[in-house]
């Protein structure tokens, strides 16, 4: 009896369970398909603001007021000096978004100079959405978007997901058990 | 009475509706609301269209010019917009219906879009009574139900009998805890599902109390609202009845040829003008709006009851409840009082106006002691009053001086080069110190604290507010760190909850990251459910 005992006895120290961190995430990257095409969309956007600019500075139709033809100069070129520095900085912010799926909850990074990580947990997850404009659609990447509680303010939102990734994590997210107990 | 109310609600539906069976009202079949309901759709309809004056305002402007050649129409036109008024009421009222059936409420409203809402009880989380001062006389009230959650579906029966909405509600409430409940618990609500469990009434606002809140707390956005179609033509009027009165406005701004004193003596007098209805004014708001303020507890849930014309009624779950915040104007500060405010989740209600009280419970102008009563007896292992803050970097103070000196400092170097106006310096000296003392005090006000449960934030500037929240409730968090804040190992963390967000700025980064891990950890594995 009493060597029965001893045999079975053992006393490790219980630990904690350990919480898992933030910090020891491993991030994936988004399409890389992204980065080429957001880069694309603002200089084309660019453009096509400095050229209706243009055309109305330079139209021969109608005589503008010279102050008002200022204005548009001045305009003109502060568009194209934030287009600029906007193109700049997606050129180089795009690349560094990245999100990471967990068991239990959801992780997007981004931001270049201040770097922020959104986490929602899935069973505070109220809806979602795949968002695909036209652009989108013809390169073949969607935004996933989740809806909880904390209002539109809050939307938890990943851009530039391969269209097929997209589907399955919103997939993974509708079928996840927290979901359906708590929705 | 209950007895009949249990009957409508429990008993199985009866299929499609008959006709209006006006001698019996039997709440299974479609039915009318009280004809009572006509004043609301007139005043709905008269606040509608001045809610979009905007948009009709270039018409009524070409339209009164047209008018004013021929002043005959006058008449016709008033006619016809009375008769306007009143058929689009009467229209309204004719296809408002609603029907109680299988524990659901359907409700059919709308004269050109139609709206149809079925709204079973156990969705419906909030149940609202507002009595509006033309409904009181005839024992009549307006009862508004919620639903949670992000879908915009709301519904509100425009004129019930009072006691019937009293029953419905208990109902309402009770179908819910129904499907809440565990077994073990349910019997006796399965037999009896509305044994409305005594109320206990836990705080009382007086006269006084209202006063105080009045002067320390600008309620004077219960006018404004009211008066905002009309603001033009009030401060146009102000100045004629100030001449009639013999005030020349415009001699009383001659400073031409006045000393140092009289300035000072006409500015102080015109302050005090100013402030002296306004206060006048907040005060009536602030009894308008909490007058005869109860506060009551039955079984888990808060009932708040006020007003002096329009008697409102908030219901509130414990479970509901997000955050409770203890806020303290600078007045409030110097007298004592405090404002405490219950909050829900606010996703249902964006449409409302900023004005409106609905989905908080504020408890206005309460002492200290009544309001850790109140907290204590909401969150009962809370420690706001005993926990410690922590300040937060010191770096953000810095941050904040650069941020607001500069444009000053420039603003004097400009001066100084240009040599001219010398005399502002000592006016832009005294404003950089006053906004730099602003920026102290907000701040040393700045300060956060955690618990197993909780989470304390504290802020402010002159006043002082501590935010209290269960971790558990949290829907989504934030880390923030730019690089340079990366250099200094420190961050910034956001908690967003269904009431609103919270951020904690410039903490150290191991604190932080370990808020974050340690709700997101609370969150998941508790599993607990935030309403």
């Amino acid at each position: 009896m009493n060597t029965n005992v001893e045999n079975e006895f053992s006393n490790q120290q219980i630990l904690q369970p350990q919480i898992p961190s933030l910090s020891a995430i491993e991030f994936e990257p988004l399409s890389p398909l992204y980065a080429r095409t957001h880069r694309l969309v603002v200089l084309v956007r660019a453009f096509i603001i400095l050229l209706l600019l243009m055309v109305v500075i330079y139209q021969p139709f109608v005589e503008l007021p010279s102050q008002l033809n200022i204005a548009l100069s001045i305009i003109a070129a502060i568009l194209t000096t934030l287009n600029l520095v906007n193109y700049v900085y997606v050129y180089f912010a795009d690349p560094k978004k990245q999100y990471a799926l967990r068991e239990q909850d959801i992780n997007y990074q981004s931001g270049l100079i201040f770097r922020k990580t959104v986490s929602q947990p899935i069973l505070r997850i109220q809806h979602v959405e795949l968002k695909r404009g036209p652009i989108d659609r013809k390169v073949g990447l969607a935004n996933l978007q989740v809806f909880s509680a904390g209002g539109a303010m809050h939307t938890f939102a990943i851009p530039g997901l391969d269209y097929e990734h997209a589907e399955y994590l919103r997939q993974y997210l509708l079928n996840h058990r927290d979901l359906n107990q708590h929705g | 009475m209950d007895n009949n109310a249990d009957e409508v609600v429990t008993s199985e539906a009866q299929g499609s509706a008959d006709t209006e069976g006006k001698g019996k009202e039997n709440p299974q079949n479609w039915q009318r609301i009280s004809p009572i309901a006509l004043i609301y759709f007139v005043l709905m309809f008269i606040k509608n269209m001045f809610g979009n004056v905007i948009y009709i305002a270039p018409a009524i402007l070409i339209g009164s010019n047209k008018v004013n050649e021929n002043p005959g129409l006058w008449l016709p036109i008033l006619y016809g917009f009375l008769a306007l008024i009143a058929l689009s009421a009467l229209l309204s009222f004719y296809f408002f219906q609603y029907r109680l059936s299988n524990q659901q409420i359907e409700i059919r409203s709308g004269v050109f879009s139609k709206k149809y809402i079925n709204l079973p009880f156990s969705r419906i989380q909030n149940v609202e009574l507002t009595e509006p001062f033309y409904y009181r006389p005839f024992g009549y009230a307006c009862m508004q139900l919620d639903t949670a959650g992000s879908i915009k579906q709301e519904a509100k029966v425009v004129a019930i009998k009072k006691q019937f909405a009293e029953q419905l509600k208990h109902q309402i409430l009770a179908a819910h805890e129904q499907t809440l409940a565990t077994p073990q618990q349910d019997q006796s609500a399965q037999q009896e599902p509305a044994p409305a469990p005594k109320e206990v009434i836990l705080d009382r606002r007086n006269l006084d109390d209202l006063v105080i809140h009045g002067i320390t707390n600008n309620r004077m956005w219960i006018f404004v609202a009211g008066l905002a179609p009309f603001i033009d033509q009030i401060s146009s009027e102000l100045g004629r009845w100030l001449l009639i009165i013999g005030f020349n406005v415009e001699q009383y701004f001659e400073f031409e040829g006045k000393s140092g004193w009289q300035i000072a003596t006409t500015s102080l007098s015109l302050v005090l003008m100013i402030m002296i209805p306004i206060t006048i004014l907040s005060i009536i708001g602030s009894i308008i709006a909490f007058h005869d303020f109860k506060l009551s507890k039955s079984g888990d849930r808060y009932i708040r009851r006020s007003g002096l014309f329009t008697r409102n009624e908030v219901t509130m779950r414990l479970s509901r409840l997000q955050m409770i915040v203890r806020q303290q104007d600078w007045l409030d500060v110097l007298l004592g009082r405090i404002n405490l405010r219950f909050e829900q989740s606010n996703a249902n209600f964006s449409q409302t106006q900023p004005g409106q009280l609905t989905n908080k419970i504020v408890v206005p102008s309460v002492t200290r002691t009544e309001c850790q009563h109140l907290i204590d007896d909401a969150y009962p292992q809370n420690q706001l009053a005993t926990c410690q803050f922590k300040r937060v970097s010191r770096r953000l103070l810095f941050r904040n001086l650069a941020l607001c000196l500069t444009p000053l400092i420039v603003l004097a170097a400009v001066i100084m080069i240009k040599q001219q106006g010398n005399e502002l310096l000592p006016y832009i000296v005294g404003f950089a110190l006053f906004i730099s003392l602003l920026v102290v005090m907000r701040y040393r006000r700045w300060g956060y604290c955690i618990d197993d449960n909780f989470i304390y934030v504290r802020k402010g500037c002159l006043g002082i507010d501590y935010y209290c929240f269960p971790i558990y409730k949290v829907q989504q968090t934030s880390y923030k760190q730019s690089w340079f804040l990366k250099r200094k190992h420190l961050c910034s963390i956001q908690f967003v909850l269904a009431s609103g967000a919270i951020d904690i700025p410039y903490l150290p980064e191991k604190i932080g990251l370990d808020l974050v891990n340690e709700s997101l950890f609370q969150v998941e594995s508790s599993k607990r459910n935030w309403m």
